[in-house]
């Protein structure tokens, strides 16, 4: 059974066809908020709370972009809510502890973490996130603006100034 | 998982812009292979699809119910209103003063449960 008949049974009321649906996008979601959280329990939190959400509102879900687009524009306002509600400096001490857990499970994984990783992870979110819709996701400035509610304008200088202050936060880690 | 051809949408970037996309990339995969995200069965998604489904389903009766109580207690205010019975808007009054607090404390207690 392929995706769209899953979506109209879903939409239908059919728990099977809306379980396999989830489950299908289960990793790709999951993946998509480790990359733009840095931080895995957030991730998977934030996964189940855009599971909820889509149960309850797959009925307005058009078809207009694919399932997967869908869900991420669910995960992106719902991280971006849930910033918005944190206190700056709490959020920031709860992000490096994430980091350094991330960074020792890496090193003990006998891996070495990477210079553009901690400059991500140095970032602000709301720049992080278009940058990783945009250059790993390939989606274009029009979608990424629908997805976090912004002007395509907006989007476009993000990931353009965002892109460069990368490049320049790597080229003083390195020394260049 | 890219959806999109990434040398497509890096057509616009100059060279060292493309350097630094290209860093991002395989890093950001890298983040994929130290993460590996192991998915519930379809059991589990199944389980709570139901559970969510029946919490929402209560929310629904439960604002419904709340929208019909105001209704019924809005409109009959009305009624006392335009047949002139002062004695049943005190009536009313007496009954919302009562319901009320009971109302807001139930409220009250279930998000401190939370």
């Amino acid at each position: 059974m392929d995706e769209k008949d899953l979506i109209r049974k879903a939409k239908k009321g059919d728990t099977l066809a809306l379980s396999k649906l989830l489950q299908q996008n289960y990793s790709f979601l999951v993946k998509y908020l480790m990359k733009v959280t840095l931080h895995p329990q957030i991730a998977e939190d934030l996964t189940q709370e855009t599971m909820m959400k889509c149960i309850e509102k797959i009925q307005l879900y058009n078809g207009e972009s694919k399932f997967s687009s869908w869900l991420i524009t669910i995960a992106t306002n719902l991280f971006i809510d849930q910033q918005r509600r944190k206190k700056r400096e709490k959020n920031w001490l709860e992000q490096e502890q994430a980091l350094r857990k991330m960074k020792w499970n890496v090193a003990n994984m006998n891996e070495e973490w990477t210079d553009v990783l901690d400059v991500l992870a140095q970032i602000n979110e709301e720049i992080r996130m278009p940058i990783v819709l945009k250059h790993y996701y390939g989606y274009s400035y029009e979608e990424i603006g629908k997805m976090m509610g912004i002007a395509e304008g907006t989007v476009k200088s993000r990931v353009s100034n965002g892109l460069k202050n990368v490049r320049k936060e790597l080229a003083e880690l390195e020394g260049v | 998982m890219k959806e999109y051809d990434s040398k497509n949408s890096n057509s616009m970037l100059d060279d060292e812009d493309e350097l630094t996309v290209k860093q991002l990339i395989d890093d950001l995969e890298k983040l994929d292979q130290w993460n590996p995200v192991s998915t519930p069965n379809l059991q589990w998604f199944q389980q709570n699809v139901e559970l969510e489904k029946k919490r929402i389903r209560k929310k629904q009766w439960k604002d419904l119910l709340t929208f019909m109580s105001v209704a019924v207690f809005v409109l009959s205010v009305g009624i006392a209103v335009v047949y002139r019975q002062p004695i049943l808007i005190l009536y009313f009054q007496l009954v919302g003063i009562i319901l009320l607090p009971l109302a807001l404390n139930k409220t009250r207690k279930k998000v401190s449960n939370e």
